[in-house]
């Protein structure tokens, strides 16, 4: 009988779990956000804000899903969601190449869709919400440029670049903008990169034994807040944290975001990142609600600098 | 007590139906009132979806059935795809034929390794394929210099490639060519009895003079090939080559086997069956996601499912492992 009753559990488990998530009702909008990766804060962030945007909206219904930062994974799950026919479909591709053609399909379907912040590699989109991370670059090497200028009243100085996962356009660009900045001052170095995969444990590990090779460091520029943060939990940790300043990228609002680690005076600087939420949901329920609105191709939203002279404002916001 | 003619099936297909009848009786409902479920389109989806770690786990049936593992298999995935889109971006060849062969011959090669350090020293094969899982990364990591290969969607040769390979029916035809070719080597050959045999009681296996050493060498082998295999299709799925794929791919494929109702030990389970554990995790991920239930609980009721899957084989009738 062992096998009866746990045929029966299974077969009621399941409905227990599913009961409560029925269709969207009528006269609703359905709108579907096919989310990369729920795991890393940047996303977690997009997720919260556009639940609280679509929840003041009592004719949307929104439904997110969560990719795992697996290419096949947010195919299938894009798929799913054409079979659904949602009003609108949004999605932020885990990477360029895989998500190409699954929103092409979506578009194919007549679903309007919205591309958020990572490129793909033919326009499959209605819009394209993004910010930019080449100027960013560029905001984060000025922004060290300046400082290793008030050092030592020339522009010199070594620094060291924390990477996150190669191939992926934020790490490409953040890096090739410093990079750009750079190679106008022959003698700012960056005497070491080491690859961090955006994690803040893995960068205090390859900061570790940078500061165990070099014994003068001046900047550290982290591509994003996180390993810029792990990069000063391990200098400080070595009691080498006051000999360098630390630069992120994200600009994450709340307790364990970037504005907070630049108001503690961990950070000297980081560059929001925008989460480019407000412009994607403001685009969308225009689409859902006009039919005679025709979006911009493409929205670029501009990065801001976050030092302690507006970190606190920032962090009220 | 007299069991009704159903109840002989095997109880993994009765996992199944239960489960298929329950996405049919919850599925949301299309404009037209069809079940969104049953749609051509969302059946053929899902198997779709599920042909990559399909066509893996089968191979890995045959290494679970000789008593070993091969957690090696997703890193595999990950360097046929490297070296599939390497060949065809940049200009080694002009044969999309010679690009796969390039690709599937060297995962069957790293297979081949792992089987030969398996057979010919006493490393748990546990062991060996977690060493080769991180060399195997590395090695794809290494030529692909870290970097995604894009495949794209112009006019040349990898994109060829990738409008044919990524197309559905070839798909879903590969797993089914697979599946055949995998059922009939375990139950129609003697190399399959070998298998069974090896996992079964490899001392007495030795004792009766059965080549238990080259059997470990070729399961290790066909496992290579076949991930091999499943890297070139997800290239072309993705249009890329991506050296960070197939993470954890290697979990998914031993959980469709053990649900399945291949015991974890070796010696007894069946193709059939890993393809049925399969579907079960294809449908279950398809039938939740129809039903938007959220991503976090998907993973919860997944976890809940194979015990109980696994439970309702162990019940009366089941293979008594």
């Amino acid at each position: 009988m062992v096998h009866k009753c746990a045929g029966a559990a299974l077969v009621a488990a399941a409905a227990l779990a599913i009961a409560g998530c029925s269709g969207p009702a009528k006269k609703q909008f359905f709108v579907a956000f096919s989310q990369a990766n729920n795991a890393e804060p940047y996303r977690a962030a997009q997720n919260e804000l556009m639940t609280q945007l679509f929840a003041r909206q009592p004719d949307v219904k929104l439904v997110i899903s969560d990719a795992q930062q697996d290419n096949s994974r947010q195919v299938a799950q894009v798929e799913t969601f054409i079979r659904q026919k949602p009003d609108l479909l949004i999605v932020a591709p885990n990477e360029r190449a895989a998500l190409t053609a699954v929103m092409g399909q979506a578009m194919d379907a007549k679903i309007p869709v919205i591309c958020l912040e990572r490129d793909i590699l033919q326009p499959n989109y209605t819009s394209y919400v993004h910010s930019d991370n080449l100027t960013i670059g560029h905001m984060a090497g000025e922004f060290i440029v300046e400082q290793l200028q008030k050092k030592y009243g020339a522009p010199r100085g070594n620094v060291v670049a924390i990477r996150g996962l190669l191939g992926v356009e934020g790490e490409i660009n953040r890096d090739k903008g410093a990079r750009e900045v750079f190679a106008k001052y022959p003698d700012i170095k960056i005497i070491a990169d080491p690859v961090a995969d955006w994690i803040q444990a893995k960068a205090k590990d390859r900061m570790t034994e940078v500061l165990r090779a070099q014994p003068k460091i001046d900047v550290v520029y982290g591509h994003n807040d996180p390993m810029a943060v792990g990069a000063y939990l391990a200098a400080r940790e070595l009691g080498r944290d006051k000999e360098m300043l630390f630069v992120g990228v994200d600009g994450l609002g709340g307790e364990a975001g970037g504005i907070k680690k630049v108001m503690d005076g961990v950070l000297a600087a980081t560059f929001v990142y925008p989460l480019c939420v407000d412009k994607a949901v403001d685009v969308a329920l225009h689409i859902l609600r006009d039919s005679s609105f025709r979006p911009e191709k493409e929205y670029r939203i501009i990065p801001t600098l976050v030092t302690s002279a507006n970190a606190a404002e920032l962090y009220g916001k | 007590m007299k069991l009704p003619a159903f109840a002989a099936l095997p109880k993994n297909f009765l996992a199944l139906a239960g489960i298929v009848l329950l996405a049919i009786a919850i599925s949301p409902v299309a404009a037209d009132g069809s079940r969104v479920f049953l749609e051509i389109g969302n059946l053929t989806d899902i198997l779709r979806q599920i042909s990559l770690i399909g066509i893996i786990s089968l191979a890995m049936t045959f290494v679970i059935l000789t008593g070993g593992i091969d957690l090696s298999v997703g890193s595999v995935l990950a360097l046929s795809t490297s070296l599939t889109a390497m060949w065809l971006t940049r200009g080694y060849t002009h044969s999309v034929a010679v690009a796969i062969l390039v690709a599937v011959a060297a995962c069957a090669l790293a297979g081949a390794v792992n089987g030969l350090v398996i057979a010919f020293t006493d490393i748990q094969p546990f062991i060996v394929t977690l060493a080769s899982m991180i060399g195997v990364r590395g090695l794809a990591k290494w030529l692909s210099s870290n970097q995604n290969i894009d495949i794209g969607f112009g006019q040349d040769l990898a994109a060829h490639f990738a409008a044919v390979f990524r197309q559905k029916a070839l798909v879903i035809g590969s797993y089914a060519a697979a599946s055949a070719a995998f059922w009939t080597l375990l139950s129609r050959t003697v190399f399959g009895r070998h298998v069974r045999a090896t996992g079964d009681n490899e001392r007495a296996a030795l004792h009766a003079g059965l080549p238990v050493r080259s059997t470990k060498v070729w399961v290790y082998t066909l496992t290579g090939l076949l991930s091999g295999f499943a890297g070139v299709l997800y290239a072309a799925e993705n249009h890329q080559g991506n050296p960070n794929a197939g993470v954890a791919y290697e979990l998914d494929a031993i959980a469709a086997v053990v649900i399945g109702g291949t015991r974890l030990s070796g010696g007894k389970g069946s193709i059939s069956g890993t393809i049925v554990g399969t579907l079960i995790m294809g449908v279950l991920t398809n039938m939740l996601r129809l039903n938007n239930v959220d991503s976090n609980v998907e993973m919860m009721i997944k976890a809940v499912i194979i015990v109980l899957a696994v439970a309702v084989q162990r019940g009366k009738g089941g293979n008594g492992a």
